[in-house]
């Protein structure tokens, strides 16, 4: 090797591993909650806190399609000097026609099978109530509950549902997906637009007369 | 090879325009007054915007009062237009946004005609990159900048933009190192909006501009070129239009961001409607990977038209392509407009369109060249490759 090659080649290596070196501290300005000189996976710090609320009493919705909108409020990390933020995750309570699988206890498998993911066992395996988070797993737009599915044919993007999902339906202002909450085998099931998977679902117990919601599946942008 | 790299950067260095300020001659031509125009509209928002500074406040409590308030009672004047007042402060805003309006649309005109008329050729091809990274740059800089309203349509444009990258993290290999919820993090502040992402957005909105203006002035301050190339007509012309149409159609502020409904329907600033149709038909990683490739067949273009000519027929394929996106562009925008997609059926139909059109480009770019080839076994030349500008 040349001596002024060999040269440049012992600067270069110094300034290289500067930069290098420089790498994780700037993340960590940019993004406070990383973990030191790690640059992946940055997720974990960053999960969201709630607090279980009351959202329905049973009265509220007694009949099937009754269904009912609130407000969970859960702590998010903010890269603030304050430090955490309150966000609110809309959600719905939904009475179902049929009573349909939320959770497996044998298998684990089932729509609130997420749980375990968060070191929780579902309260109630089985029910014809379900709440869902109105985020959209799509994009993050506030989906809305649609009593009658011709509103959602006539505003959603034209979606005509067959005759045996002809009842109310949920469908996302943003992108126009549609789902359909009475699936009996994945409730929220996708079945129209851009949406990857169904909307997430919220973790419930019933105390008395009251639906008291206690987590929120993680993931997404609140 | 690194000596090649930098005397290829070199001699397109020597020959960069920005803002088609070498082509003083061509000032009669409106087509090469976007250049100038684009630097023009550029410098009235970012005087405004500092202007603007004065009275914004960037909290999430705060944003959309002080604009309330900047439109409608800072600097009242004792005029009114159709009942409403018109303020020093709205005409200042209104400046700002239609400034803005028209410098993107000054960029997208600016990059058609070098696409059309072949200016990304040798030497071009750093001032067409540049041209390309300055529409994406404004582009983020209208997104950043429509948050700070902090309206519905923004809160939920904010939101739904930066969701996308998050499932960056489907790619296989790269993804699970999440980098694409890394990217949606870093920029929001967090894993959901709120006031991090305020305060981020209002940097990144600032910076984007002045550094650009600082890097621009230093170009001129060594080249010794002209700024504006454009006589004091259209100057004062394009600035009276500006605040015409900022008293007849004082800017928006839309509705208080409300993070618990989206409105039915809602839009986008008017240069992402297409992308946002296009949104609506393709899954979600999709909805990222496809503008990612759109900007790199943009960036690439130069090297992968290796056509000798500059005119737009002499490039079939090229100029069909051109076409196309144009016409999309604005097919998309109208659909969304007048909200006639039907969601479930128009993929199909327009991907096949797409592959038919497409494939007759490439008929008739192969047709082109047969007829080449013949004029040149009977002898007549080829034409030769011409510059840009003579």
């Amino acid at each position: 090797m040349e001596r002024r090659k060999f040269l440049k080649l012992l600067t270069t290596v110094p300034a290289l591993a500067a930069t290098a070196a420089l790498v994780s501290p700037l993340l960590r300005f940019l993004k406070p909650n990383v973990e030191r000189f790690k640059i992946t996976a940055p997720t974990a710090l960053d999960a969201a806190h709630g607090e279980p609320i009351p959202v329905a009493t049973l009265k509220e919705v007694s009949n099937p399609w009754d269904y009912k909108y609130f407000v969970f409020t859960q702590k998010y990390p903010q890269y603030t000097p304050e430090g955490f933020k309150a966000a609110n995750v809309p959600g719905v309570v939904i009475r179902l026609p049929t009573k349909i699988t939320l959770y497996d206890p044998t298998t684990g498998q089932g729509p609130l099978g997420w749980a375990r993911d968060i070191g929780k066992t579902p309260k109630v395996s089985e029910s014809d109530i379900i709440v869902f988070s109105r985020i959209c797993p799509h994009l993050g737009c506030i989906y809305n509950f649609v009593p009658n599915y011709k509103e959602v044919t006539a505003g959603y993007g034209g979606y005509a549902p067959p005759p045996p999902r002809q009842h109310a339906l949920m469908a996302c202002p943003c992108h126009l997906s549609i789902y359909d909450p009475a699936d009996p085998q994945l409730p929220g099931r996708v079945l129209s637009g851009p949406a990857p998977r169904p909307p997430r679902t919220f973790l419930y117990e019933l105390q008395g007369e009251n639906i008291i919601a206690t987590d929120v599946e993680p993931g997404g942008i609140a | 090879m690194w000596e090649r790299v930098r005397d290829w950067l070199a001699e397109r260095r020597q020959k960069l325009d920005l803002f088609d300020e070498t082509l003083v001659a061509r000032q009669d031509n409106p087509l090469y007054l976007m250049g100038p125009m684009l630097y023009y509209f550029w410098l009235i928002t970012v005087v405004t915007g500092v202007i603007l500074m004065l009275w914004y406040e960037p909290t999430t409590t705060g944003a959309y009062s002080s604009i309330e308030r900047i439109q409608n009672d800072i600097g009242r004047l004792a005029v009114t237009f159709l009942g409403h007042p018109v303020t020093l402060g709205g005409l200042v805003r209104g400046l700002h946004k239609y400034g803005a309006d028209a410098l993107i649309t000054v960029i997208f005109l600016r990059i058609y005609r070098m696409y059309f008329l072949g200016e990304y050729k040798k030497p071009g091809e750093l001032s067409w990159i540049l041209a390309i990274t300055g529409l994406i740059l404004g582009m983020i800089s209208g997104i950043t900048g429509y948050l700070l309203i902090w309206n519905q349509r923004a809160f939920w444009a904010a939101k739904v933009v930066l969701t996308v990258p998050v499932y960056f993290d489907q790619i296989p290999v790269l993804g699970p190192m999440k980098f694409g919820s890394m990217i949606a993090f870093l920029f929001l502040g967090g894993p959901a909006v709120g006031q991090a992402t305020i305060t981020r957005f209002y940097a990144i909105h600032f910076g984007v501009s002045l550094v650009l203006l600082i890097l621009v002035e230093v170009m001129f301050q060594r080249t010794r070129r002209k700024r504006i190339n454009m006589s004091l007509f259209p100057l004062t012309l394009f600035l009276i239009m500006l605040i015409v149409i900022s008293i007849i159609l004082p800017a928006e502020s839309g509705r208080r961001a409300d993070p618990t409904r989206t409105p039915l329907p809602i839009l986008s600033d008017w240069y992402f409607l297409a992308l946002y149709q296009y949104v609506k038909y393709t899954p979600p990683l999709w909805a990222g990977l496809g503008p990612g490739l759109l900007i790199g067949f943009g960036m690439l273009v130069p090297f992968l038209d290796r056509s000798k000519g500059r005119g737009p027929l002499q490039r079939p394929f090229f100029t069909v392509v051109g076409a196309l996106a144009v016409i999309y562009f604005l097919a998309f925008t109208a659909l969304i407009l007048f909200n006639i997609a039907v969601i479930e059926r128009d993929p199909l139909i327009i991907m096949n369109i797409t592959l038919v059109v497409l494939v007759l480009g490439l008929l008739w770019e192969l047709r082109y060249r047969r007829r080449l080839r013949k004029a040149a076994l009977s002898g007549i030349r080829p034409p030769v490759r011409v510059s840009a500008h003579g």
